[in-house]
């Protein structure tokens, strides 16, 4: 599904957030990618979902090359992707319902079809009472929520988490993580930034883990001195 | 684009519309007022050519005529100039026809005329030409045929006139387009500051556009639409402007003397430039909506790409 090859990012002047990341996520695994802030976690998910462009290397996702892409190129990748980040990216000016069939509606679905599958999703998500809330008078762990339905309206084959859970309480955090190897269990290979180690160790699932922009195994060696994760 | 997205981009629209109507209205008075200048000297320009015209159908040559010509010196006189190929008409006017014209001409004040000989004015010849050879050039060279000819003293012809106002009629033309283009220019920035506006006030609807795979276009035609309308709405106003200030003008026509008087009726823009009006109006706001956009969006991507 994703495959990265010798991928570095370096910021100008010289601040180098990723260095020469090899790796490769089957279809349908669940993964975590951890490490402390800085260390180049939601920089190896912005060249993911290509908000960046990596200074080296190269990354497939499946079998096609998206490392230099333009815009539309951009626009055809992001819609096989789902994104969920920690701060929701909701709209405050419209509803839930309005929120998660917006995702849908701007792919060329009609507005009726993506109300109705946006409603499906929110009623699955434990939210069929509150599709018509505004995402202020909404608990944040159901703005989370309506985040992840609207990453899953499109029947994404890849969800992209930036610390879904940073903002939640513990038990809203766990609902949330059960709601994201549910959709594992469809299929869907689900990638979760996070600096939560307590949760890493509660799902135990494959962990990759960052030092300061390196791929480093759980005794902080890297992935050259430890060999092929 | 896949038809249901015209209606996600006309919601967008008529949703933006209504966020930032009165930003919005503010630019297309801004439009409006450069449309309704440029239109005004469009309107001047066309009243001047109409005057020219209504002048260069007037356009006639006067020979005066030497003293002591006998009746058929006259007479052979005129049928020599009516053979003439420029020549439609020659009208003989005696000492007596002009003594009589000139005293009507005084109105009132006839009586200065009083004592003075009849024979002071001299007998003519009025030389319409015909409506294809009303050139310059070609009056001023039947002019001096004229001067050749044995019976006619002098030769005189409004051509100064004519071609003054058709300078101004130029002038009109240049100083349209000169300071049109001034304006549309400055215009055409606060087309754009208007856009950057509503894409700032829905910066976090583009941005998630953008991540949930909206193609740029469908992101970028909610703006370029407002645009257009807007510039449209800037052309109906200014043309609405424009007839005020026609009908205005024409009511207190027949009080104006000089140049508005002898206009006589005033003509209003005709439906090319009314049309042209309203393209000028319609691109301005695309275009100015488009670079605009192209420009901020650049920009944002890359400042967002650093932070």
């Amino acid at each position: 599904m994703i495959q990265l090859f010798h991928l570095s990012k370096t910021y100008p002047p010289n601040h180098r957030a990723l260095i020469n990341i090899t790796l490769e996520i089957a279809q349908g695994e669940f993964v975590f990618v951890a490490g402390a802030s800085g260390a180049g976690k939601s920089t190896l998910l912005k060249l993911l979902f290509r908000e960046e462009e990596p200074s080296e290397g190269q990354i497939l996702i499946d079998g096609r090359n998206v490392t230099r892409l333009g815009s539309r190129g951009v626009a055809r990748l992001r819609r096989k992707i789902g994104l969920v980040f920690q701060e929701f990216k909701l709209l405050p000016g419209i509803t839930a319902l309005e929120n998660v069939a917006l995702a849908a509606e701007v792919l060329g679905r009609s507005k009726r079809e993506s109300r109705t599958k946006a409603y499906q999703l929110l009623r699955e998500l434990g939210l069929k009472d509150r599709y018509d809330a505004k995402p202020l008078a909404l608990s944040a762990g159901e703005q989370q929520r309506v985040a992840i339905a609207r990453a899953l309206i499109n029947d994404p084959r890849l969800i992209l988490a930036d610390e879904p859970t940073g903002n939640l309480d513990a038990e809203v955090a766990d609902e949330i993580m059960r709601l994201l190897f549910k959709m594992r269990d469809r299929g869907t290979t689900i990638l979760i930034a996070t600096h939560d180690l307590g949760m890493i160790a509660r799902y135990g699932t494959r962990v990759l883990s960052l030092q300061r922009g390196m791929l480093t195994d759980w005794s902080g060696r890297t992935a050259a001195e430890g060999g092929r994760r | 684009m896949k038809i249901f997205l015209v209606g996600f981009v006309l919601r967008r629209v008529r949703s933006n519309l209504r966020q930032l109507f009165w930003t919005h209205m503010l630019t297309a008075g801004t439009m409006a007022m450069t449309l309704f200048v440029f239109g005004g000297f469009m309107l001047l320009e066309t009243n001047l050519q109409g005057l020219l015209k209504g002048w260069g159908d007037q356009i006639q040559i006067i020979g005066y005529l030497k003293n002591g010509l006998a009746a058929h010196e006259i007479q052979t006189l005129v049928k020599r100039v009516e053979a003439m190929p420029e020549v439609q008409r020659v009208r003989h006017i005696t000492q007596e026809q002009a003594w009589r014209d000139f005293q009507s001409a005084l109105g009132h004040q006839s009586g200065l005329l009083d004592g003075l000989p009849r024979e002071i004015l001299p007998a003519s010849v009025e030389i319409l030409l015909k409506p294809a050879q009303r050139d310059g050039p070609v009056v001023a060279q039947l002019a001096d045929r004229l001067k050749q000819e044995n019976g006619i003293a002098s030769v005189e012809y409004p051509q100064e006139w004519v071609e003054r106002l058709g300078l101004a009629v130029l002038a009109v033309e240049w100083i349209k387009w000169i300071l049109g283009g001034v304006l549309f220019l400055a215009t055409f920035f606060i087309v754009g500051s208007t856009v950057k506006l509503a894409v700032l006030a829905r910066k976090d609807e583009v941005e998630i556009m953008q991540l949930v795979g909206a193609s740029e276009a469908l992101i970028q035609a909610p703006f370029v639409i407002e645009g257009m309308i807007q510039g449209l709405a800037a052309a109906t106003i200014s043309i609405g402007g424009l007839w005020l200030v026609y009908v205005l003008i024409q009511n207190e026509l027949p009080s104006m003397g000089g140049l508005l008087g002898a206009l006589g009726e005033l003509q209003f823009l005709n439906l090319n430039s009314l049309a042209l009006l309203l393209v000028i109006g319609w691109l301005l706001g695309a275009a100015g909506s488009v670079i605009s956009l192209r420009r901020f969006v650049r920009s944002w991507n890359a400042s967002s790409a650093r932070t």
